[in-house]
């Protein structure tokens, strides 16, 4: 396959159709950029989406979010609007569709087709079990009537999966996924309403759909009808795992840009990344990428890996990994200043991407919503021991069992096999003693979590229990990483980035110290050394695009 | 007892019309309106013209309606609460005007009022395209000539550049510069014809409708007399009035929290998740508190602010800079926060979902960029540490001043421009009361009028505060390369600054509470206020003081008044 990034070329040449200019000129008109949506139909986007079994390229769920971050490098809106939509509207199907289904929908995405997920309702948000919309069965199959609101490219789709009631009765067996043809319906049965504009990702067309009386065959039902809610809860287990990790790309230029913007910008009679509050931010921002990409990695890899507890995995990086690359984002946007606020002049794209970040975190589950899920289970987790998780789950470059849809659970009860990584920390890297009594000090919070405290109405202790435990998940995975990756470069291998992010996770859990100076000033020097080869910020550190006829950097892995 | 200023404010509040309604021109509808165009708010500019609005800009000593800094601050904040862009594009002439308040002789100041009472903008041109805050590397040059100065040169981005009538200009008047090569020029655009260009507008991603652009001039001539002050000491000029206006940004971060605050709980009020009203949900009725908190914690350090511009003002170097970080970036958090809450609808552009909760959050980011961005303020605190931990060690106390600060009933001094100073020589007298007010505090636990919960908050804040102390004290000044740690303690300082000034503002106020004011008894808010501090700074709050909020957020929503402690009714009725 060609390298995304060399398709995508270089994002300052002016002249480049899919440039950071055409990007941005995009986002001024509001719609998607035409040639970005080109030139990812050319690549077969869609087929990234698409299991391997069923002809596309889907194999690895870390893979697909490399693949993905590339995307959200260049644009959030294509990256959003044009990729994931498809992928989170297809997991249902890979879930619990049956042969025809599956093939129905991998044939259409690998022919560049576009489908939506019509899950959410305005009046309903994040809570799906009170979804209106409604599938009648009839002689024929099912009738469906209702609106389906902020969905993805309903606009422009030719099919959809609905996510519908097929219940009177409260209860979770009440509702079920339907996929719908648009192009086989009859007319007049649905319409598609107007978009919803947003203030970030705002060429993304995010509209909806009015089903009225718009009959379906029977077998456009998804699995055994009531099944739709055990369906989302696996379905969502992938795709909230691989996001966050697609749009930390963004991130990545976020703070390739600010670091630019260091370099370049003199006050007081030095460069601004000569200052050391300016070299401490970005040393930061730094810091807190390499940590979400530890997270995302081990999320990620943890679907072939460990399934039995990917979805707490999957839940706490869709709750954490937002919210770091937000804080980061904040830091950032102090550094650029009003550069950070113009629409115009090189630095441009900062205020996009700190418009568009909050955006891509509200979708697809938001914070409470991830929290909820973990809490009812962390009394179990917590009082539960066993192994620790094996080395693969780190290795970013090893082998992979399959992913099976089919071993993901709903209701994990073993123990954490990440977090034991936080027994017995190697000397180096720092704060002594900090993540073991931090450890111990959660468990003995998790067992004592009162009932009240872990359902969904709960209140403060379960989130914050929740928070400590997404906290000690991130700290667990970068060390996993650290010990697992530590021969495929010096950077990796050299103890200044696990230093800094034990440092910053352990302030976080408001365990204060250690001197930063150190580490900053070699994370700095990395930051500067891979802005100057043209590689990416993250684990990979691959090669960015750029104009052809420059010489490539130092390449993967260095 | 009510006090006046909150009085004054809803009166003032009044007069601007019902927000809510679609035929007054300053509606939160029109300004999302405008927003959407990016057009400059021109009927609502005039109508607060209308309104005399600009003689609020002008002290009375010269002949405007300017007698206290409070009412300048609420005045702001409830302009800035229906739209920032009306509030900075209007009263970005106070800003321009500054200077000629702080430094310039009778005639001039008189003649400037006057001009501004009948209308003239006036913009403040301080920040070139390279050097942003760096103002020793301004290179807009004013040569003298005979009589004359011969101005050129460029200033970008500005608030008003192309709209204002006069500019008053940070110019080089010495080729070498330095602290002593730059001054302050009052130049009038319209007797410049031709020897000036206005740059076009820069596109923003907030206050969109702003006339946010520049100037250029090219050998305008203008006469000696437009100096302000004395020939070279711009500079400091600029960086005591700045000490003004960056005080006065509170009511920029104020405002737009009110309004986030108030779409927040129309949302949550109305939206059920989980068969349940949000608001009854426990984790969204923590946020929306903290939030409230927050505000309230912000508004009395604004509050007690301005008031010290009158009673406090050689400590105000201190006081503006903590006040220019701290509120802006407690704001920004706070948005983020109300953000969550609103899910979705945090980023729906357009009125009837959203409610334009975006655009606030757009607008705002721009008060913790101008006028002095975070950075420049927690560099001006960390330059006076030694300063600032030997008065506190010392236990200075500054007498009649902090208690006319504090103490809301007191009436306030005269501004006197004579008294600011660029550094402080006596620390800053409200955190060095804090260990007097723990005292008071104690007794009043003695006496059972203070719950023991709210003592042992008060004393993590005071035991944070001596922590902070102590890094400040073991900080060793250098010119140039400011430890990022140095940037770590100056925050927590301001924390403790806004800690003290909760405390002081309840323990001097309390007595002219109305007895049945949920708020006032037992301390609710200063115990609230205290546990969101002592949390910042990595303290122990105790047991959640903050959920207690509640029952008098809500009350305060539902009547339409504004988020504080004291009472001000907002004009107008929600519409469901």
């Amino acid at each position: 396959m060609p390298d995304l990034e060399a398709l995508f070329g270089d994002p300052f040449a002016e002249a480049n159709p899919v440039g950071f200019a055409a990007v941005l000129a995009a986002d001024e008109r509001g719609e998607l950029l035409p040639e970005g949506e080109a030139l990812l139909t050319g690549y077969g986007l869609g087929a990234e989406f698409v299991p391997t079994e069923l002809g596309g390229r889907f194999d690895r769920a870390d893979r697909m979010a490399a693949v993905l971050r590339a995307v959200f490098r260049r644009d959030c809106a294509l990256g959003l609007g044009h990729g994931v939509t498809s992928f989170i509207a297809a997991a249902p199907i890979w879930t619990s569709g049956n042969a025809a289904q599956r093939n129905w929908v991998a044939e259409y995405l690998l022919g560049g087709g576009r489908l939506s997920a019509a899950y959410t309702e305005l009046a309903h948000g994040n809570d799906f079990t009170r979804v209106e919309t409604r599938a009648t069965r009839t002689a024929e199959g099912f009738v469906l009537d209702g609106r389906k609101e902020l969905v993805n490219n309903a606009a422009r789709a030719d099919a959809a999966v609905v996510f519908a009631k097929t219940e009177d009765r409260p209860g979770s067996r009440g509702h079920s996924h339907f996929l719908v043809d648009l192009a086989a319906v009859p007319a007049g049965s649905y319409r598609r309403l107007p978009d919803f504009p947003t203030v970030g990702v705002r060429g993304c067309l995010l509209g909806g759909f009015e089903f009225t009386g718009c009959p379906l065959p029977g077998e456009s039902l998804v699995g055994a009808p009531g099944e739709g809610m055990e369906t989302v809860l696996r379905a969502f287990q992938v795709t909230r795992a691989v996001l966050p990790g697609m749009t930390l790309g963004a991130l990545d230029t976020l703070l390739r840009l600010a670091a630019r913007f260091a370099a370049e910008r003199r006050l007081y009679g030095r460069t601004v990344a000569g200052l050391p509050h300016a070299g401490a931010t970005l040393a930061g921002a730094f810091t807190d990428l390499l940590i979400c990409d530890c997270l995302c990695t081990v999320a990620a890899r943890a679907l072939h890996v460990v399934p039995e507890q990917a979805g707490m995995l999957a839940a706490a990086t869709k709750y954490l990994v937002p919210r770091l690359a937000q804080d980061a984002a904040y830091a950032l946007s102090v550094l650029f200043g009003a550069r950070g606020y113009l629409r115009e002049g090189p630095f441009a794209m900062a205020q996009k991407i700190i418009r568009d970040l909050p955006v891509l975190t509200f979708g697809h589950a938001n914070a409470a919503v991830c929290q909820s899920s973990i809490i009812p289970r962390l009394p179990r987790i917590a009082r539960t021991v066993g192994e620790p998780a094996p080395e693969v789950l780190f290795r970013s470059d090893g082998e992979l069992p399959p992913l099976d849809f089919g071993l993901l659970t709903l209701d994990y009860r073993g123990h954490d096999r990440v977090l034991l990584l936080l027994e017995g920390l190697p000397g180096e890297v720092g704060l002594p003693g900090v993540f073991e009594a931090e450890l111990a000090r959660w468990r003995d919070t998790a067992v004592k979590l009162a009932p009240r405290d872990t359902i969904i109405l709960a209140g403060r202790a379960g989130f914050e229990t929740s928070h400590r435990y997404a906290l000690l998940l991130a700290a667990a995975s970068s060390v996993g990483v650290w010990l697992a990756n530590r021969d495929r470069s010096p950077f990796l291998d050299g103890g200044a980035w696990i230093r800094a992010a034990l440092r910053r996770l352990g302030a976080r859990l408001g365990r204060h110290g250690g001197d930063p100076a150190e580490e900053d000033e070699e994370l700095g020097r990395e930051l500067f050394a891979r802005c100057a080869d043209g590689v990416t910020l993250d684990l990979a550190a691959r090669p960015l695009g750029r104009s052809a006829g420059t010489s490539r950097g130092r390449g993967t892995g260095r | 007892m009510r006090h006046p200023s909150y009085i004054r404010a809803e009166e003032f509040d009044r007069k601007l019309g019902d927000p809510y309604a679609d035929d007054t021109p300053f509606s939160f509808a029109g300004c999302l309106a405008l927003d959407e165009r990016e057009e400059f708010p021109e009927e609502i500019c005039r109508l607060l013209d209308d309104l005399g609005v600009p003689a609020e800009y002008v002290p009375a000593v010269h002949g405007g309606a300017l007698r206290g800094y409070e009412d300048l601050l609420h005045r702001v904040r409830l302009l800035a609460r229906r739209d920032l862009t009306v509030a900075i594009a209007h009263g970005k002439t106070y800003l321009g005007a500054v200077s000629a308040w702080v430094a310039a002789d009778d005639e001039q100041a008189g003649a400037l009022g006057a001009q501004i009472a009948s209308g003239a903008v006036v913009c403040w041109g301080l920040s070139e395209r390279e050097h942003g805050s760096d103002l020793l590397a301004g290179e807009v040059t004013a040569v003298r000539d005979g009589d004359r100065y011969v101005i050129s040169g460029e200033k970008w981005p500005i608030n008003n550049a192309t709209r204002s009538d006069l500019v008053c200009l940070l110019a080089r008047t010495a080729p070498g510069g330095g602290p002593r090569g730059f001054s302050l020029l009052l130049v009038d655009k319209r007797r410049i014809a031709g020897a000036f260009h206005s740059l076009p507008k820069a596109r923003t991603s907030g206050v969109r409708g702003a006339d946010i652009s520049g100037v250029c001039f090219t050998g305008a001539k203008v006469p000696a007399n437009a100096v302000l002050g004395a020939p070279g000491a711009g500079l400091e000029i600029v960086l005591k009035s700045l000490q003004l206006t960056r005080t006065l940004c509170a009511a920029l971060s104020l405002g737009p929290a009110d309004h986030a605050l108030r779409l927040a709980l129309d949302f949550a009020s109305a939206h059920r998740m989980y068969g349940r009203v949000l608001l009854d949900l426990p984790e969204v009725g923590r946020r929306l508190t903290e939030v409230y908190a927050d505000l309230l914690v912000a508004e009395v350090v604004g509050l007690l602010a301005v008031r010290s511009i009158h009673a406090l003002p050689a400590e105000l170097s201190v006081i503006s800079a903590v006040v220019k970080y701290l509120v802006p970036t407690t704001v920004d958090r706070m948005l983020d926060e109300l953000g969550q809450v609103l899910g979705a609808r945090a980023y729906l552009t357009g009125r009837e979902l959203g409610g334009g909760f975006q655009k606030i959050v757009r607008d705002h980011r721009i008060v913790g960029i101008f006028d002095g961005s975070t950075v420049v303020n927690l560099n001006a605190v960390i330059n006076q540490f030694p300063v600032l931990a030997r008065a506190y060690r010392a236990g200075k106390r500054a007498g009649a001043g902090l208690a006319a600060t504090t103490s809301l009933r007191d009436p306030l001094p005269a501004f006197d421009p004579s008294s600011l100073r660029l550094a402080v020589q006596d620390g800053v007298g409200l955190v060095q009361a804090l260990p007097e007010a723990i005292e008071e505090l104690t007794s009043l636990a003695g006496l059972g009028s203070v719950s023991p919960a709210l003592l042992a908050t008060a004393r993590a804040l005071w035991a944070e505060t001596e922590d902070v102390h102590e890094a400040m004290a073991a900080y060793r000044p250098s010119a140039r390369d400011v430890p990022a740690s140095a940037f770590v303690t100056a925050e927590r300082y301001a924390l403790c600054f806004a800690g003290a000034a909760c405390l002081l503002a309840w323990l001097r106020n309390r007595a002219d509470a109305p007895p049945d004011d949920p708020l006032w008894t037992d301390g609710r808010w200063v115990h609230a206020c205290l546990a969101r501090v002592v949390e910042l700074l990595g303290g122990e709050p105790g047991a959640e003081p903050v959920g207690t909020l509640a029952p008098a957020l809500l009350a305060q929503y539902r009547d339409g008044r504004l988020f504080s402690p004291w009472r001000c009714r907002l004009a107008g009725e929600r519409r469901a």
